[in-house]
């Protein structure tokens, strides 16, 4: 087994670091109050090939491998949560299903755009009352002609106010004849269609840098070519999307983890009390070494998934693991970070007390981890526990 | 005097200051002047050195009257921490000249101990006060100072010489909060107020009659503030299911759309261990009154950090998306910490402070090492260095 990276791939990472601690690490407490990063990042993002990740080169993306994909996120979530969240949304939950269901025309359309960072795209399945029961969701699109037409409630949506375009997923189904899953289908639709609206939802625990929306649908007029894949494939649209998307999620954990290493590291052996450095004290070890165990296997469950996916094999259980471990791992070592830097941890200006509310939703988003413990628990015993 | 004279002395001064007609800062000056403000203080300071466990005597009967109180939530530092220290290390003229305004709400107190560089190490402060004819001029940093934006006076620790060893060198003043060279900044804190603040110190002048305690006594001065500190945290009994699981166990109760199997789990080891350090806490208290004090309120501090923590993570979890949302972060200075009228989030957040503020949970894990567990102690390298030959 070979576990270096490629020259390719190690000049991404470096590359995607430089840039990041550059611009992105010394801004991040202020994005950070002012709710909402600057977006005058994006397309410099864009410029590094943030949002072209995993796109081919002939729709203006960067092409690369799925690992490459991953160690951008995991920079990412070591400099700001909140941008890799963006990213995550736009080129992997919106981009990675228009690359995998859509039409050429549909690809031609949305995915340049995507790739550039001239349009960002969100991803609208959560509703009010669907939030892990996302089959059964109640959002309504109707045939009429040549046409759909979409009403319905959608919540938590990031980038929902800033998008150029929505994947909206609505059931095509009645939901008296055909409820759950399989009426569900999904739909492109540009954010400037009449009767889309979209509301940005302020005071959040953490990820504030990034635009979180509830979107209001009020009879939407989309023709047929904005479906993409078939009517009802939805839900396996947005499944397949999500297997992909938690392996994203967790990379972002990786990077959190990564950080509180290495935000610990540098203040526990710069730091004196007791005439020794705070490193010197067993206590203050145990929490950084921590803090290095989990980097170390969460990185590499990780690396796995992004090696099954690159392979073309299955993934989804091992996407469920990665996320479970590296999304509570990121929850770990953000308080271990606080706890090394004690008072200063506390404060806003510091960087392990923004760490920890980032971190918090991960272990819900995309799957709470008692969602994940259900697909593993599935996975291993062949019973299914989901009521 | 026993509790039948002491009631006759607060009837006394209701009668002759009745609350309805009074203004307030009259009666408390009253209140005090009758020896009703800490009965447990001698005489002419207010108090009438009778036992502490009479106080809630006075405070009953004077509540039953409808009399005015010295809002002591405002004033707690100076309550709790200057004025037990005043009394214990002051000059009759300093006791004379502050404890009674203290006490009336007149001053508002703050302490400034803590600094950047000496947290867990306190001892290790490095806010220098240098001795000029009869004044103290003094320079420094201070941080995580409740009040400090509100308050009139301060007891302070600085280093007076820093020859000697860290636990040596240092001396107790009484600062004025109004002096020029004090500067108040917020320090906003994760849950997006400011409860605490950065004080800086610079040329501030202190007459050496504001010192407490001798030259180069100062550490120990400080450990009287810092266990009366302790008393006062230590103080009332707790009610089964009290505090943060007493939250969560209501939100269980009351919607029923929230209840998974795990977090069923999770909410009833939380209020076991809850209940077990409850029990501890009364066996401690019951030890402390048999004057068997001990270094077990550590253990419990360390348990509640731990016990604070897990619950409000519960009580977000438990609440799915609505635990997510976050009230405001418009930065504020409370005066007080709200645990229960904020969100979850807000809680969860605070309660991330508990295992740092008021001795971490390593500084607590080594106390219980080695004074109950009699473990060998913590290697240490700078306890007879001058301080000045200490790495910082």
């Amino acid at each position: 087994m070979d576990m270096t990276l490629n020259d390719e791939q190690q000049a991404f990472r470096d590359l995607a670091r430089e840039f990041l601690d550059r611009e992105a690490i010394p801004h991040r407490t202020q994005w950070d109050r002012d709710e909402q990063v600057d977006l005058a990042i994006l397309p410099q993002m864009a410029e590094i090939g943030f949002f072209g990740l995993t796109i081919p080169e002939e729709y203006g993306g960067l092409g690369g491998d799925y690992l490459t994909y991953v160690l951008g996120m995991e920079e990412l979530g070591r400099a700001d949560s909140a941008l890799r969240g963006i990213v995550s949304v736009s080129n992997g939950l919106f981009g990675k299903s228009v690359l995998g269901f859509g039409t050429p025309a549909q690809k031609q359309e949305w995915l340049p755009q995507i790739a550039s960072g001239r349009a960002l795209g969100c991803f609208g399945l959560t509703e009010p009352d669907t939030g892990s029961d996302a089959g059964n969701l109640t959002s309504r699109a109707r045939k009429d002609g040549d046409d759909y037409v979409i009403n319905g409630q959608k919540l938590f949506i990031t980038n929902g106010t800033w998008a150029k375009v929505a994947l909206v997923f609505a059931r095509t189904s009645d939901p008296e004849t055909q409820p759950g899953p399989r009426g569900v289908s999904a739909f492109l639709v540009p954010t400037d269609t009449p009767g889309f609206e979209a509301r940005e939802i302020k005071g959040k625990l953490g990820l504030r840098g990034q635009a979180t929306a509830e979107l209001f649908l009020s009879d939407v007029r989309v023709p047929a070519s904005a479906l993409l894949g078939e009517e009802g494939q939805g839900f396996k649209i947005a499944m397949t999307t999500l297997d992909k998307g938690r392996v994203s999620v967790a990379a972002g954990c990786v990077g959190i983890v990564q950080g509180c290493l290495e935000e610990s590291v540098a203040y526990a052996t710069s730091r004196t009390q007791f005439g020794k450095p705070l490193a010197g004290f067993q206590l203050v070890q145990e929490l950084i070494s921590d803090m290095s165990v989990d980097a170390d296997a969460a990185r590499l469950l990780v690396w796995r998934c992004a090696d099954l996916i690159d392979r073309g094999e299955p993934f989804g259980t091992a996407a469920s693991k990665a996320k479970l471990f590296a999304s509570e791992a990121a929850v770990r070592a953000a308080n271990n970070a606080i706890q090394v830097y004690g008072g200063a941890g506390y404060v806003d200006e510091y960087p392990a007390q923004k760490y920890l509310r980032d971190a918090r939703v991960m272990t819900l988003y995309e799957g709470t981890s008692q969602i994940q413990k259900l697909l593993i628990g599935r996975a291993e015993t062949g019973v299914n526990a989901f009521v | 005097m026993d509790e039948t004279e002491l009631r006759e002395r607060v009837d006394a001064l209701l009668a002759e200051h009745p609350p309805a007609s009074t203004q307030r800062m009259d009666f408390l000056h009253a209140r005090f002047d009758a020896g009703l403000a800490w009965v447990h203080f001698p005489e002419g300071l207010g108090g009438l050195g009778l036992p502490r466990s009479l106080q809630t005597v006075a405070e009953k009967a004077l509540y039953k009257a409808g009399a005015p109180d010295n809002d002591p939530r405002r004033i707690g530092i100076g309550l709790g921490m200057a004025a037990p220290t005043i009394l214990a290390f002051g000059t009759d003229e300093q006791k004379q000249r502050y404890l009674k305004k203290l006490w009336c709400g007149e001053e508002v107190w703050c302490q400034l101990f803590s600094e950047p560089g000496a947290g867990s190490d306190l001892a290790g402060l490095a806010t220098r006060a240098v001795l000029d004819g009869d004044t103290w001029i003094v320079n420094g940093q201070k941080v995580w100072t409740s009040s400090a934006h509100l308050a009139d006076r301060a007891i302070m620790l600085a280093r007076t010489d820093p020859d000697q060893p860290k636990h040596a060198g240092l001396s107790y003043f009484i600062v004025d909060m109004h002096d020029p060279g004090v500067e108040v900044r917020p320090l906003r804190q994760i849950t997006g107020e400011a409860e605490f603040n950065e004080v800086f110190l610079t040329d501030v002048r202190i007459l050496d009659s504001d010192r407490l305690g001798d030259v180069g006594e100062g550490w120990k001065v400080a450990n009287a503030t810092l266990s009366n500190e302790r008393v006062a945290i230590g103080g009332g009994a707790f009610p089964r299911e009290f505090g943060m699981v007493m939250n969560v166990a209501k939100a269980w109760r009351e919607r029923p759309d929230l209840r998974t199997p795990e977090t069923h789990e999770r909410l009833l080891r939380g209020w076991i261990d809850t209940e077990v350090a409850r029990i501890t806490a009364t066996r401690l208290r019951q030890k402390l009154a048999a004057g068997v004090p001990g270094p077990e309120g550590s253990a419990m501090k360390l348990s509640f950090a731990r016990i604070n923590q897990q619950l409000s993570a519960l009580d977000v979890d438990l609440r799915g998306d609505e635990g997510l949302r976050y009230e405001s972060w418009e930065m504020r200075r409370p005066t007080h910490v709200d645990f229960f009228g904020r969100d979850a989030g807000f809680r969860y957040l605070r309660a991330k402070g508990n295992s740092i503020e008021g001795g971490t949970s390593e500084v607590l894990r080594n106390v219980v090492a080695e004074r109950i567990l009699g473990l060998p102690t913590e290697h240490r390298v700078d306890k007879d260095v001058a301080w000045k030959d200490l790495p910082r």
